[in-house]
């Protein structure tokens, strides 16, 4: 009676009947009961009891509600203590298992750790180059345009054209699909010093809008104006390493005059370091003038963001649009387009990109082979440590309770592989810094960033807790009773693991195999690089340029001042040949209009093309090693004979060997869009083999002109061929000097070359370590799988050598069976690897894209690493004595 | 008989001190409180209960389901060594206090002091 009563006032305020509720509940109920029982048994009525007994209880409603409170803390406070408690006991066993089973752990550790840490190495170097590469607001939005001639370019590489001011403005007034538009122009200038000398300074052009674009402000003094330009544009911003380094931070510098080049600027304000035009890491910009667009003389970088939603498709379709409908000079109809507007990404513009995608392509299966390896590895432990489980689980601990352990004891590992990962990680960043390409310096702005080390913790996470599962999943697939029962592994379940191992093996050798081919291709194909004949001799090999002070002199002094320069050093010891030309090895003179063939069908009217056209003295074949395959070179060098050497690859493009002495050639004037067919022909005198002086990266059978150095086509540059190498031109420093030409510039071709290859080289030496990891990790577990077969076989190999089998024959029962793992997981990769080369094509030189020796080579290699793996577990059967192991059951 | 109302703070003291022997369950606190006051103590059961909690929710007190005698499920409280120290420090300082406090009430009238006069 009473219990009902007091129910149902309890029911007023019951909602959720929780564990503590209930309790809380039936504690009070049994004091009214116990309360009520005592009054009654005094001589009280049981009514009268019961309404004493809720009197004497007090507040019922009001303390009911604290206790239940009190209550709910209470058992908040306990399951958090529990689970911490049980949190610390797992983390103790854990680090008790891990640290009995050294060996294991340091291999998986290690494991994951140069998986994470190789990935956040590659991934911090593509995340500052490709992901962040300019430092503009809206970086997404970000997009640089420039122009390419609309059809004919002979120069084998692609062509961009900086737009001239004229288009720029068309394209500022009219273009909705760009919000903001900027244009750069940098150069280097002469800063006139105290000493005499002139200084190179790095100056930028760019418009008074253009700190404004970048989110930047002066540090000191003020931005441009558009009345400053009105005014003649004399005013100069310092960047602010410039002014740190150079002025020791003078703030005093404002309102000072610098002379750079011909001009005097007055220096109004000083730029944060922040503030560029190029990507992290590059030279930083020293000084920052004025761009006037007014000057249709000028063209610039085009630096834009695009409208939210515009896409680069719909810019260029607008730009061009733009262009049309500007009047042109010259155009012969509305619609042609001389040049057409290409947008692109910044991270487009990374010439490094495709080295960049395959490096990460490497990686991320220098990861998945780790990833595959844990996997195994684990798989090897819970398959050892099932009877234990089993244990466990009989002496009463709950499923959910070994669960949590086998995670804990995951998320150790992968923690543990996550620091040593990171840290590897900085080291392997700081490596590849060190080891940069000399023309990718923004690389030095690379760094471990917050995205790079979430990342890398992430993985590390989800592979112990995906792992960790593996690992639960495996101990509790049977039940303890059967386990303990069989005593080991049954037949079944052995097999079943053994097959789960043999996928994870194989899949391994596939990946390592996919690695290992790609190593070998890049090795061969930067060694096809290096050994390319380059149709010149580029040893001891060296241009000489003037220096700062030769600006100043007039063209016709100038080329007396080179010739002078020559002779000089052509006088000095161990120098064997020097001749003069318009550039050196590694730069390019294009002539810009149509090509055209005597004899053969003109090109259309509209085509502009690019020709390379180099000014040549007539020496420059013997001392460059260039021959000369037909003609004998030029017979009239004043120019009116309009003699032109071409190079062997577009001769025999387009005539029989002999036959192109005598055909005439000429490239008309982009003016002559008109229609002028006045620009004169040229005729062949000689064919020369094809030198590829800007390096064994470019192709060479388009149009190469070689003409004789006269009054209107000088030579700027000496070439010299040096015995002793440098130091045997040393003294052409002083004669330059002396010559009032200083000071000069001397730079080796050989080391041009090298240069030019250091993309290659280091692209190739990190495919190469990411291959020696990938072989190392697949050898490690196939090392795994071959020792664990052969423990579960001791009793089975020692029968046989009971029985009378050979040590031979063991040996090659072991041997069979690593080798059959290895070789199936290497025709696979093998496979994948034939495919995948059509991704990285572009990155191969001088070698098919399946290239037999590279496949051949990486066959072998995996193979032999494999057997190697097999060695130790082949002693270890070698080793097992039959008696012990028939015994040991 | 006037019953007296429990000094606020003492009520922990009390509890704890009840369940010293043994372990008991809620209302045999209350009699035994009631018992042992000689039915001069004026708490609320309510009260009781909730200071129960508050020395559990202090970790004073450990509790535990049990049978009693009539086999009726019950919460039986039992003194945890912390609550045991903290009886033992405040039943001395209650002592004091309660000897200092009775020593100042029955401390006779105050006569001039002979050496402050000299």
């Amino acid at each position: 009676m009473i219990r009902n009563g007091i129910r149902r006032v309890f029911d007023l305020a019951l909602r959720r009947r929780d564990r503590w509720e209930r309790e809380v509940e039936d504690e009070i109920t049994l004091h009214l009961a116990l309360r009520a029982e005592q009054l009654a048994a005094a001589g009280m009525s049981a009514d009268d009891a019961r309404q004493e007994a809720v009197r004497r209880f007090g507040p019922l409603l009001e303390s009911r509600t604290k206790m239940l409170d009190a209550a709910h803390h209470r058992e908040t406070r306990m399951q958090r203590t529990e689970f911490l408690a049980d949190a610390r006991q797992d983390l103790a066993f854990a680090l008790r298992t891990l640290g009995r089973q050294k060996a294991w752990t340091a291999i998986t550790i290690a494991t994951l750790a140069l998986g994470i840490g190789a990935t956040t190495a590659v991934f911090s170097v593509v995340s500052t180059m490709l992901l962040h590469p300019l430092p503009f607001p809206d970086a997404s939005r970000i997009v640089y345009i420039s122009q390419q001639p609309t059809s004919g370019n002979n120069t084998g590489v692609s062509v961009s054209i900086m737009p001239g001011a004229s288009a720029i403005r068309d394209w500022m007034k009219s273009s909705r699909e760009l919000e903001d538009m900027q244009a750069t122009r940098t150069r280097q200038l002469d800063l006139k010093t105290t000493t005499g000398d002139p200084s190179s300074v790095r100056a930028t052009a760019v418009l008074p809008t253009f700190a404004a674009f970048a989110g930047e402000r002066p540090l000191l003094g003020r931005m441009f104006t558009d009345n400053d330009i009105r005014a003649g544009g004399h005013v100069v911003l310092l960047g602010e390493a410039f002014w740190r380094e150079r002025l020791g931070s003078d703030k005093r510098v404002l309102g000072q005059i610098m002379t750079l080049g011909d001009s005097s600027y007055m220096v109004v304000g000083v730029m944060p370091a922040s503030l560029r035009v190029g990507a992290a890491g590059t030279r930083p910009t020293d000084v920052w003038l004025p761009f006037d667009l007014r000057d249709d003389k000028m063209a610039g970088q085009v630096i834009a963001r695009l409208r939210r939603g515009a896409s680069k498709a719909s810019a260029v379709h607008e730009l061009d649009e733009i262009s049309k409908r500007a009047p042109r000079v010259g155009a012969s109809s509305v619609g042609d387009l001389p040049f057409r507007a290409v947008v692109t990404t910044p991270a487009e513009e990374v010439r490094f990109r495709d080295s960049l995608l395959l490096l990460t392509a490497a990686v991320g299966l220098v990861l998945l082979v780790a990833c595959v390896n844990v996997a195994h590895l684990l798989l090897a432990r819970s398959a050892t440590r099932r009877r234990e489980m089993a244990v466990r689980a009989a002496l009463g601990a709950g499923s959910g309770r070994l669960f949590r352990q086998l995670l804990t004891e995951s998320l150790l590992l992968s923690g543990a592989g996550a620091v040593v990962g990171i840290g590897a990680g900085w080291l392997g960043l700081r490596a590849m810094i060190a080891l940069r390409p000399s023309s990718h310096d923004e690389l030095k702005a690379a760094h471990l960033d917050a995205t790079t080390v979430g990342l890398a913790i992430a993985v590390a996470v989800v592979s112990g807790l995906i792992f960790g599962v593996l690992g639960a999943m495996q101990s509790s697939r049977s039940s303890a009773h059967d386990t303990l029962k069989s005593g080991a592994l049954s037949a079944s379940a052995g097999r079943s693991h053994r097959r789960a191992r043999a996928v994870l093996v194989v899949s391994e050798m596939a990946l390592s195999a996919m690695l290992v081919v790609g190593a070998a291709l890049v090795v061969r194909s930067l060694s096809s690089l290096q050994h390319t004949n380059l149709g010149f001799d580029p040893r001891g090999l060296y241009a000489i340029d003037l220096g700062g002070r030769a600006r100043t002199l007039s063209p016709a002094a100038r080329t007396l001042a080179l010739d002078e320069l020559a002779e000089r050093i052509r006088q000095l010891p161990g120098v064997r040949a020097v001749t003069t030309a318009r550039a050196a090895p590694g730069s390019r003179w294009f002539s810009v209009g149509r090509f055209e063939i005597e004899g053969e069908p003109p090109p259309p009217k509209t085509a502009m093309s690019f020709t390379d056209v180099l000014y040549v003295h007539t020496n420059y074949f013997s001392t460059m090693g260039i021959s000369l395959r037909e003609g004998a070179g030029f017979h009239d060098t004043t120019g009116s004979a309009r003699e032109v050497i071409v190079n062997e690859g577009f001769a025999r493009k387009h005539w029989k060997p002999g036959e192109a002495i005598g055909h005439r050639v000429r490239i008309a004037d982009s003016d002559s869009i008109n229609g002028s067919d006045s620009t004169p022909w040229w005729t062949i005198v000689g064919v020369a083999n094809d030198a590829m002086t800007t390096g064994p990266l470019t192709e060479s059978s388009a149009p190469f002109l070689y003409m004789a150095v006269d009054s209107s086509r000088r030579a700027q540059t000496i070439l010299a061929r040096a015995e002793g190498g440098a130091a045997a031109l040393k003294a052409a420093t002083d004669i330059g000097r002396q010559l009032g030409v200083g000071p000069i510039a001397i730079d080796g071709t050989e080391a041009f070359l090298s240069r030019s290859l250091s993309g290659p080289r280091f692209v190739t030496m990190i495919m190469s370590v990411f291959g020696a990891l990938g072989l190392l990790l697949a050898a490690v577990g196939l090392f795994g799988v071959m020792s664990y077969t052969v423990t579960q076989q001791t009793r089975e190999i020692g029968i046989r050598v009971a029985l009378g089998a050979s040590s031979a024959r063991v040996v090659k029962s072991v041997l069979v069976r690593g080798a059959a793992l290895a070789v199936t997981g290497a025709i696979v990769g093998l496979v994948i690897a034939g495919w995948g080369t059509k991704l990285i094509q572009t990155q191969l030189h001088g070698i098919e894209r399946l290239d037999p020796v590279s496949f051949a080579l990486g066959a072998i290699v995996l193979v032999g690493a494999a057997l190697v793996a097999c060695v130790v577990p082949a002693r270890r059967a070698l080793a097992v004595d039959p008696m012990t192991a028939i015994r040991a059951e | 008989m006037s019953r007296l109302p429990v000094l606020k703070g003492t009520l922990d003291l009390l509890v704890l001190r009840a369940v010293t022997w043994s372990p008991m369950h809620g209302f045999e606190i209350v009699s035994w409180l009631e018992r042992a006051a000689g039915g001069s103590l004026d708490v609320d059961d309510s009260a009781l209960y909730q200071a129960v909690y508050r020395l559990e929710e202090r970790g004073l007190l450990a509790a535990e389901w049990g049978v009693t005698e009539n086999n009726r499920r019950a919460r039986y409280y039992k003194l945890t060594p912390a609550g045991r120290t903290h009886l033992r420090s405040e039943t001395k300082s209650w002592m004091q206090y309660a000897e200092t406090v009775t020593t100042i009430l029955t401390a006779p009238p105050p006569v001039p002091d002979a050496s402050a006069t000299r």
